[in-house]
């Protein structure tokens, strides 16, 4: 598992091996590199709307392409490669095989991702992360837009592609010795994303396809003018992408789920529980697509469907809460870095998923439908859990990546100024929509409330930036000067906790 | 697993399917009310393009950025666009509803109140999306 | 297990009835009109009623265990596994 950059590498070697280990640390790497540019373009929103009237960003273009931008490489350059990171480290080890199951398929998958991310940041596209057409097929300017479709086209297959390895490598090749009910917690939630990607990833492959030839002109599939349905694309979109945000939020679970008994010095208080409310999640998130499109022109009887799709996804993730709070119940839990924000987690995913019951209520849709209410509320998910689990697991990685040590003080200094952030930003975004503010705005009315609210949010953005800064500077100052890791036992929780991990997989 | 009993979880389970219930029943009941148009509501035409409103009332007479209407009347919304999506909201009373291309969406509102209320547009449109504002006046 | 679903029974009759009722009472006054913005927005403090109290609930369990379980608190002894092989 350690890399040993004691013993340095040259960076090509890394670049093309195949080796699990070495493209989980590209996978990584990289999307924590457009983790820091996604978020720069975030701290550029919120310097923008500070104040009402212009700030920073002299037009309206430039700012629709900027939260198009952010939006687009958080969940695409960000959030699902550091997930394919960590699978690719753990997977293989959890289920003991000597790699992931075709090693070249999953190196061709890393590779598609600097491309992609080059289009879309090049390009820099202004329709936002849906495309909704007719805007997106008649409206927005090329070439960004057609960069942006291609570089969708690309991630998707490289999501598959990953999904498939991660299958077969779970499915096919792991230990004879090892039934599946005993596999890691960790493997099998990139085992449900996976299956999800496999089934909901297709319908937006399609409807990039017919955006991209209505846009040529060739075709008419979302143009009423030539007997197309705009309405047809929102349901193909959010086919995939309802259950997309499943395949986001379940691997930061799992990696919730292999902190928690860690620095709790418990088991995980029940496998099966956490396996069932696994595979419910994977098969109920694909009963809620058409909740993002209440305010379409959508039927009572369509309504009512997608809402009981929607509230039936609320048990299985409050299993998950339930099985952290009893697997902490009567540990000796250690606060270190990785449980500080595996628990502050917790305690966001609750609150996201509050607002998202009362979001799947279809009458109130009418207040909050594409409000800052909207904004807050899967920001929560997004940042609040997912990306927490991640920030939190990569300090969990640290020691076994690099050999060395982060430094615990401004670990916590870390999650404690980012914590105080999110909760400032994005609860305040919630009220912000209820008071009527709509979203992808880049002016608001100088009402007092919209103003002071604004302004609460955007400290709290800088300092989740000011945050995140010391996060870099913690992580590539350890990771060449840090103090050397006990390997046994990096956060002396007592040795034998850490079996799994001593196991390494020689690099061929 | 390993030996425990898991009834805590499943009465917590319970519990959470229990107060589902309740939000979805109450849920559909108030959608159920307010989706039910008065026959007597007199229609009103919007029609959405980048980046105002236009605003055609039931004797002809149309306007534009502005919306005049009395209080205590129902009214209907028959709501289109001319160009791209757009999403007509009146956030004070609660009136909101996407103008998708190649189709007419309803929803109706009675107003309580009289004087001014800002119209805006919730559904991303282009450059002057933020900026496609109106302006609701309920006279007595 | 048995009393279980007795209790989610009981319970579940308990919301359902009310709510049956509730649907099929209204609406029978045609005059006044139905007001959007007060039904949606009660709508919206029930929901918060629940979900307030719910994550007083849940948050402050969260707050309990992370106080009385962390292993700098006087009362915190070695969990039955640890030094073994789980
Ligand atoms: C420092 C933390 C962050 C801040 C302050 C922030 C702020 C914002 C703001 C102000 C918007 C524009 C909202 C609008 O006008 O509709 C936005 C949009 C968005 N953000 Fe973030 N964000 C943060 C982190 C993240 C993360 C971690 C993710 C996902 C992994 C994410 C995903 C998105 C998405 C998908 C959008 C929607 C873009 C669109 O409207 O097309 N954000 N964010
Ligand atoms: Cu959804
Ligand atoms: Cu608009």
């Amino acid at each position: 598992m350690v890399l040993e950059l004691q013993k340095p590498r040259p960076i090509w070697q890394i670049m093309f091996s195949t080796h699990h280990t070495d493209v989980g640390l590209l996978y990584t790497i990289t999307s924590i590199a457009f983790f820091f540019m996604g978020g720069a373009l975030a701290l550029g929103i919120r310097a923008e709307l500070f104040l009402p009237g212009t700030q920073i960003i002299s037009d309206s273009m430039t700012f629709n392409r900027m939260f198009t931008v952010h939006g687009t490489a958080m969940i695409f350059l960000f959030l699902l490669p550091f997930a394919s990171g960590v699978g690719n480290y753990f997977v293989p080890i959890m289920v003991r095989y000597k790699d992931m199951a075709y090693p070249k398929l999953n190196a061709v998958a890393f590779w598609m991702i600097p491309p992609a991310g080059a289009l879309i940041w090049l390009g820099f596209a202004d329709f936002t992360w849906y495309a909704t057409p007719p805007y997106s097929a008649i409206r927005a300017p090329g070439p960004a837009a057609d960069m942006w479709i291609f570089a969708q086209k690309i991630l998707g297959v490289s999501s598959v592609l990953g999904a498939i390895n991660f299958i077969v490598t779970i499915l096919k090749c792991k230990h004879p010795d090892l039934p599946l009910s005993k596999v890691p917690l960790l493997a099998w939630s990139f085992l449900s994303a996976s299956l999800i990607i496999i089934v909901a990833v297709p319908t937006f492959a399609a409807a990039l396809v017919m955006l991209l030839t209505d846009r040529l002109g060739v075709s008419g599939f979302f143009d009423p003018a030539k007997g197309g349905d705009p309405i047809a694309y929102q349901h193909l979109f959010w086919f995939t992408f309802h259950p997309e945000v499943y395949v986001l939020v379940i691997p930061a679970i799992g990696m919730m789920y292999e902190i928690i008994p860690r620095f709790s010095r418990k088991p995980i208080f029940s496998q099966s529980s956490g396996i069932f409310a696994f595979v419910m999640l994977s098969i109920v998130s694909f009963s809620s697509w058409a909740h993002h499109m209440y305010a379409t022109g959508m039927s009572f009887t369509e309504k009512t469907v997608f809402m009981i799709g929607t509230l039936a996804a609320v048990p299985a993730s409050g299993m998950h809460v339930f099985n952290f709070i009893a697997t902490m119940w009567g540990g000796r839990i250690k606060f270190a870095t990785p449980m500080m924000w595996a628990v502050g987690g917790i305690a966001l995913f609750f609150s996201a998923g509050a607002g998202g019951v009362a979001n799947a209520a279809m009458p109130f849709d009418f207040i909050t439908h594409d409000s800052y209410w909207v904004v807050g509320h899967f920001h929560l998910f997004v940042m609040g859990t997912i990306a927490f689990g991640s920030i939190g697991f990569l300090y969990y990685m640290f020691p076994y990546i690099t050999g060395r040590m982060y430094n615990e003080t401004w670990g916590k200094i870390h999650f404690i100024m980012s914590f105080a952030g999110t909760v400032m930003v994005f609860f305040t975004q919630h009220v912000l929509g209820l008071y009527g503010m709509p979203r992808r705005v880049y002016d608001y009315q100088p009402y007092p409330e919209y103003i002071v609210m604004n302004q609460i949010a955007s400290v709290g953005a800088m300092i989740i930036g000011v945050s995140m800064v010391i996060w870099l500077i913690n992580m590539i100052y350890s990771a060449g000067k840090g103090k050397e890791a006990n390997m046994d036992d990096p956060w002396g929780l007592g040795g034998k906790y850490y079996f799994p991990y001593q196991a390494k997989n020689p690099h061929h | 697993m390993s030996g425990h009993s898991n009834w805590p979880e499943w009465i917590y389970v319970g519990v959470i399917i229990v107060l589902l219930a309740y939000v979805g029943a109450e849920a559909w009941n108030v959608e159920r009310l307010v989706e039910h148009v008065p026959a007597e509501a007199e229609v009103i035409k919007v029609i959405g393009q980048q980046w105002f409103w236009t605003f055609e009332h039931a004797d002809g007479t149309k306007e534009v950025g502005e919306l005049h209407v009395k209080k205590g009347h129902a009214y209907k919304f028959e709501i289109t666009t001319k160009d791209v999506n757009h999403a007509f909201n009146i956030h004070d009373y609660v009136v909101l509803q996407d103008a998708v291309a190649g189709r007419v969406n309803e929803v109706w509102f009675a107003p309580d109140k009289a004087g001014e209320f800002p119209i805006q547009c919730r559904e991303y449109c282009g450059l002057l999306h933020y900026n496609m504002r109106g302006t609701l006046i309920v006279e007595e | 297990m048995d009393k279980t679903i007795a209790l989610m029974l009981v319970l579940t009759i308990l919301v359902v009835l009310p709510t049956v009722q509730l649907v099929f009472a209204a609406g029978t006054d045609a005059h006044e009109y139905v007001n959007r913005k007060i039904e949606i927005w009660n709508l919206f403090f029930k929901m918060m009623t629940i979900a307030f109290t719910v994550g007083a609930v849940v948050s402050g369990t969260l707050i309990w265990l992370v106080w009385r379980f962390r292993e700098s608190n006087p009362n915190a002894k070695p969990t039955k596994y640890e030094g073994t092989d789980w």
